[in-house]
């Protein structure tokens, strides 16, 4: 059953109105509830004042009108729905068909592809762990300057910020994150690298080195984790934080026992999503963090001195994709299939981390009413 | 065992948990408290610090590379190769008359009503009574203006030496002493200005002083140069070699036995010899020396001592019979010597005769100087002609004839070929482009004459800071390293820099080409991104049902947003470049022109690869705009009867416009700022030719700044950054304009 309000209309005049010119001023949606009509709850409550005119469902005149028009745009819009889901299926067709005419190759194996620390195309050794190696390394110490800068400026600015300095602020941190990374980039090479090496020494840092590459990485993430900290934090009922106030805890211990705890699904999904983020950032890799992989033998070379130092160059996998694609590609060189292969496996670990941070969301979150 | 009794029996019940200290207790832990949230404070502050010092950094980093001192040599100078042709131009003027005598010019403007001339200042005397002598932008020639220099057609005849030269080569010593001695009696006989007295003494002072004597003011040791022998070497320029060259007769004339060389190099060539090649005990030239000369000489362990000798000044003449000239203007004097063909050309209110011209011969050094000194120095001063004539002199035939190959000359006439050999060309199976195009324009021509006549090359470029707290440094070391460079400010951004397109050599690269890219494929993208996203964000927050096709929607485009950008350019090359090459080289509309297809590289596959891209981003902002619309909005729409696609287009989507469109803008400055996916689907490395259509091969402007830091020449990274500044403009205008909607619809909903 559907009720109709009409405004200003008398129980009279609206009878006069035969249901035909009802139905042609009035499209009249189906509802789920019956009890919802369509002025909602506060109509029905005021059903004695105004005049109100019930209308039976089995009026077939008022039944709903089967419209191609309307139809014909909600499926459009459906298709433009439908495209991301052909972006990913294509992703995964692309990534994965092309990694297995990779695989395929006879001079490629699966077992050295994961575990080898050799990726020398030139003379057919595909291992992809110094390309792993670089990725890795830019991260972690992306990570070291990203995840403690990024949440505790996200604790300052939604604790003790005032309003007048938070709008000061976040437009800079706005500003960051706009910047395109291929900046970053030249930052990186050009002031990131010059610091390193008066900081440190000439002699102990490369020109391109994973040090430089990854604390710019980590610049250039900073406003991610701040912006995702900082909603993870706002979720936070207000509740909470003069609760403890009021306790006599100070700002910093309401901040550090009451409210971080209590956003902490929020940031820790802020903090895989940085990583993800980190891993998969190109540019600022492909331009400071070297040319090379860096090939490495367990036993024969210095596992910090060479292995792990960040000092010295090593490609990453990003980096290395841009620099082989960069020149003239042959469409059938074994350079090409690697690429898809190893973008396999950037794409693998990239969405295996978001859905990491989506799970972490929806499982351990804190649900306050 | 025992000491755990023992422990045991010391045991006292711990401090109840709970309460609050008291008394001295209560004070320390709240100061302790209140220390802890101190330092914490301070680390979050700091942390915000970081961030903004980094921004800082990063914008200090670009500025610094954009701007700074250079170090330019040129193949051909181009001040030198003007300031010829403009000589070459007024000598083969038929109103012109050129003699090696003075005299002889003297008496001619004196026979001539229309004449105007100039020559050394000692002829003008020597005929004042028949000439009328003119002031120079209001200051006439004396001892007095041509000495302070307030004259502009005069200059300062120096010598210099040092200390420890003096006192060491006792010829050198004693022929300066002779020249302070008896310059002024020889000057005005070599065509030069004498010193006044008071000039002449603070000379003889310097050498006084160099000599360590002690004299009362006023008094004055000549030497005696009979017998005095030995040998001295004075790197001269041309204007002070003959009057070097009178004062070494009359010393060998009063006895002098030793052996003078007198090199005539020019005044720079000189002081180079004299501070950075130590070859000359004396050096003389027509200017002071500067800075960097100084400082070369300084780093020799020389001090140089300047000693005035004389001036040299121009006296410019007419007639007495011409009555309307008395004063002239430089811009005048210029225009009377170069362009104007009659007086009246210059000034209205003159007499409509033509300009005799009465100028000294190229060997005195007289004419050099007065070109130098009045005729304008910038290339695009000459006609075009003119330049024309420039570039055939200094380029071979062959590169001529492809040059004019490619666009004629003049309309009128050619240049490199003969008419028969166009026609022929023109007429046969392959015409040149020349054939039809328009005659080249004097701004073309002059970009050809720096590309291949005068072609400055930047040997060397400094940062910003550098330049300016290091400026004297940087002047001896390029003094030292690139004599023939000149050192100027250089900004990296510049007109020609946004105008011009890609090149190998880093001061005539430019990024025109790059925007042109940039705009095209962000346009396409846009075009392209905004329906289909904003489609997707209405179907996701009006239509679709809470089932699990629409989460597994929902869900997707979220993680798409999350995947790496490098991964659509490898989607991008695999489906766009490769399996479509049909759609997006153009093939499929037969719209490619030969040469112009980049086999599915292009502005289209380009702007195919950022639309997926951007989607996710578009989609996501989109739906919180449409998510933050009232739905009494919806309601009222339906409740009047609308249907739900009319609800939507006239309540729902005006409403959530300014939103979506900040996120679109937003989505799309992201793009502008891609590289990766671009490098991967194969952005052209090296590009000089306009896209003009979807088809076209493109590069970007944030590939054209990978590939520029990517070269090791410190120049291309001064490139980088002057193309990162344009970047971030073009950024900035996109995002002034999201924040411009913002606020708008701020306003609009309050």
């Amino acid at each position: 059953m559907l009720r109709i309000f009409v405004p200003g209309w008398t129980a009279e005049r609206l009878a006069r109105h035969s249901t035909q010119s009802v139905e042609r001023e009035l499209e009249v949606q189906e509802v789920k509830d019956p009890n919802l009509g369509i002025g909602r709850n506060n109509m029905l409550t005021q059903s004695s004042a105004p005049p109100m005119v019930t209308v039976t469902h089995q009026d077939s005149s008022l039944a709903k009108k089967h419209r191609i028009g309307e139809t014909i745009i909600q499926l459009f819009l459906f298709a433009c729905g439908a495209i991301s889901i052909l972006t990913t299926i294509g992703i995964v067709v692309v990534l994965l068909s092309t990694a297995l005419q990779f695989f395929a190759l006879p001079e490629v194996s699966l077992i050295e592809f994961f575990t080898g620390t050799h990726w020398q195309p030139a003379i057919g050794h595909f291992g992809i762990m110094p390309l792993v190696l670089g990725t890795v390394m830019v991260s972690l110490i992306a990570m070291i300057v990203a995840l403690p800068i990024g949440l505790l400026t996200a604790i300052y600015l939604s604790e003790y910020a005032s309003e007048k300095a938070r709008n000061i602020l976040k437009p800079i941190l706005e500003v960051l994150a706009g910047i395109p990374t291929v900046v970053y980039g030249y930052f990186a090479l050009q002031f990131m690298t010059h610091f390193l090496r008066q900081f440190f020494g000439e002699g102990n840092v490369q020109i391109f080195n994973v040090a430089s590459a990854g604390i710019v990485v980590g610049i250039l993430i900073i406003p991610l984790v701040t912006s995702l900290s900082e909603d993870a934090i706002h979720a936070v009922p207000d509740s909470l934080r003069q609760g403890a106030l009021a306790l006599g805890a100070t700002r910093w211990e309401t901040a550090r026992q009451i409210i971080v705890p209590a956003a902490l699904s929020g940031i820790a999904a802020a903090f895989v999503v940085a990583i993800s983020r980190a891993i998969g950032e190109t540019m600022v890799v492909a331009i400071a963090a070297g040319a090379g992989p860096r090939n490495f033998e367990f036993g024969q070379d210095a596992l910090f001195g060479f292995i792990l130092n960040p000092f010295v160059a090593a490609e990453t996998m990003t980096g290395h994709m841009v620099r082989i694609s960069g020149g003239d590609l042959s469409y059938e060189s074994v350079e090409y299939y690697s690429i898809f292969a190893i973008g396999l496996v950037l794409f693998a670990m990239t969405f295996a981390l978001n859905l990491v941070a989506r799970r972490i969301v929806t499982k351990y979150r804190e649900v306050y009413e | 065992m025992s000491e755990q009794h023992e422990n045991f029996n010391e045991y006292k019940a711990p401090e109840p948990h709970f309460g609050y200290p008291s008394g001295p207790q209560l004070n320390t832990q709240i100061k302790r408290r209140k220390r802890g949230g101190q330092i914490w404070y301070v680390l979050l502050m700091g942390s915000l610090i970081i961030s903004i010092l980094a921004l800082i950094a990063l914008l200090y980093t670009i500025v610094n590379d954009a701007f700074g001192l250079t170090a330019v040599e040129y193949q051909n100078d181009p001040v030198r190769l003007v300031l010829e042709k403009q000589e070459d131009i007024l000598l083969a003027d038929d109103d012109t008359f050129n003699s090696e005598d003075d005299s002889v010019l003297a008496a001619k403007v004196a026979e001539d009503p229309n004449a105007i001339g100039f020559f050394g200042y000692a002829y003008y005397q020597e005929n004042r009574d028949a000439l009328k002598l003119l002031s120079v932008a209001g200051v006439e020639p004396n001892a007095e203006t041509v000495e302070n220099g307030r004259y502009p057609l005069a200059r300062p005849l120096y010598l210099y030496s040092d200390a420890d030269i003096l006192q060491e080569n006792q010829a050198a010593n004693v022929f300066l002493n002779y020249y302070l001695t008896n310059v002024n009696n020889e000057i005005d006989d070599v065509g030069y200005f004498a010193l006044s007295p008071g000039a002449m003494a603070a000379s003889q002072q310097t050498w006084i002083a160099a000599n360590e004597m002690e004299l009362k003011p006023g008094q004055w040791a000549a030497i005696n140069p009979d017998g005095v022998g030995g040998s001295l070497t004075v790197a001269s320029s041309s204007t002070v070699f003959p009057l070097t060259e009178r004062m070494n007769e009359r010393i060998q004339e009063s006895g002098f036995v030793g052996t003078l060389t007198n090199e005539s190099m020019g005044t720079t060539a000189g002081y180079r010899a004299f501070c950075v090649e130590d070859t000359a005990d004396i050096a003389a030239g027509s200017r002071p020396m500067n800075q960097n000369e100084f400082a070369a000489c300084r780093g020799l362990g020389k001090r140089p001592l300047p000693f005035q000798v004389g001036t040299d000044a121009l006296a410019v003449v007419v007639n007495p019979a011409n009555n309307f000239l008395s004063d002239v203007t430089s811009e005048q004097l210029s225009q009377i010597f170069t362009t104007a063909k009659t007086w009246a050309d210059v000034n209205p209110d003159w007499l409509n005769e033509p300009i005799h011209k009465y100028v000294p011969g190229t060997e005195s050094g007289t004419l050099d100087f007065f070109v130098e000194s009045s005729f304008p120095q910038e290339m695009g001063a000459l006609a075009t002609p003119y330049l024309v004539e420039i570039l055939a002199e200094n380029v071979s035939a062959g590169l001529g004839r492809r040059l004019e190959s490619e666009q004629r000359f003049f309309d009128d006439s050619l240049v490199f070929f003969t008419e028969a050999q166009w026609q022929e060309a023109c007429n046969g199976t392959t015409p040149y482009a020349g054939c039809t195009l328009d005659a080249r324009s004097k701004d073309n021509i002059l970009l050809l004459i720096e590309e291949n006549v005068t072609q400055p090359n930047v040997v060397a470029a400094w940062k910003l800071m550098d330049s300016l707290f290091g400026r004297a440094e940087i002047e001896q070391e390029v003094l030292l390293k690139y004599p023939a460079a000149e050192v100027q400010w250089y900004s990296w951004i510049n007109w020609d820099f946004i105008t011009q397109p890609q090149s190998s050599v880093p001061e005539l690269a430019g990024v025109r080409t790059a925007i042109l890219g940039s705009l095209l494929v962000i346009a396409i993208t846009a075009f392209i991104s905004f329906p289909i996203g904003v489609g997707a964000a209405i179907y996701l927050e009006e239509y679709a049902t809470d089932n699990r096709l629409n989460r597994i929607l929902q869900t997707n485009i979220s993680n798409l947003a999350g995947v790496p950008s490098i991964i659509y350019g490898m989607l991008g090359l695999a489906v766009f470049v490769r399996a479509m090459e049909g759609l997006t080289s153009g093939a499929m509309f037969g719209a490619v022109a030969a040469g112009s297809s980049g086999n599915g590289r292009t502005v289209l596959a380009a702007g195919l690869t950022l639309t997926l891209l951007v989607l996710p981003i578009i989609i996501i902002s989109a739906q919180e705009a449409l998510r933050s619309v009232p739905s009494s909005m919806r309601q009222g729409g339906l409740a009047l009867g609308a249907t739900k696609w009319q609800t939507i287009w006239a309540h729902v989507l005006p409403n959530a416009m300014p939103g979506i469109l900040t996120g679109a803008i937003l989505s799309i400055s992201r793009a502008l700022g891609e590289t990766a996916p671009l490098v991967v689907i194969g952005a052209s490395t090296f590009i000089t030719t306009d896209p003009t259509s979807p088809f076209s091969k493109f590069t970007t402007l944030p590939v054209q700044i990978y590939q520029w830091t990517s070269r090791p020449q410190a120049e291309f990274q001064n490139l980088a950054a002057a193309a990162i500044v344009v970047l971030l403009i073009l950024l900035l205008i996109l995002n002034a304009t999201a924040v411009y909607l913002r606020n708008r619809f701020a306003r609009r909903t309050a």
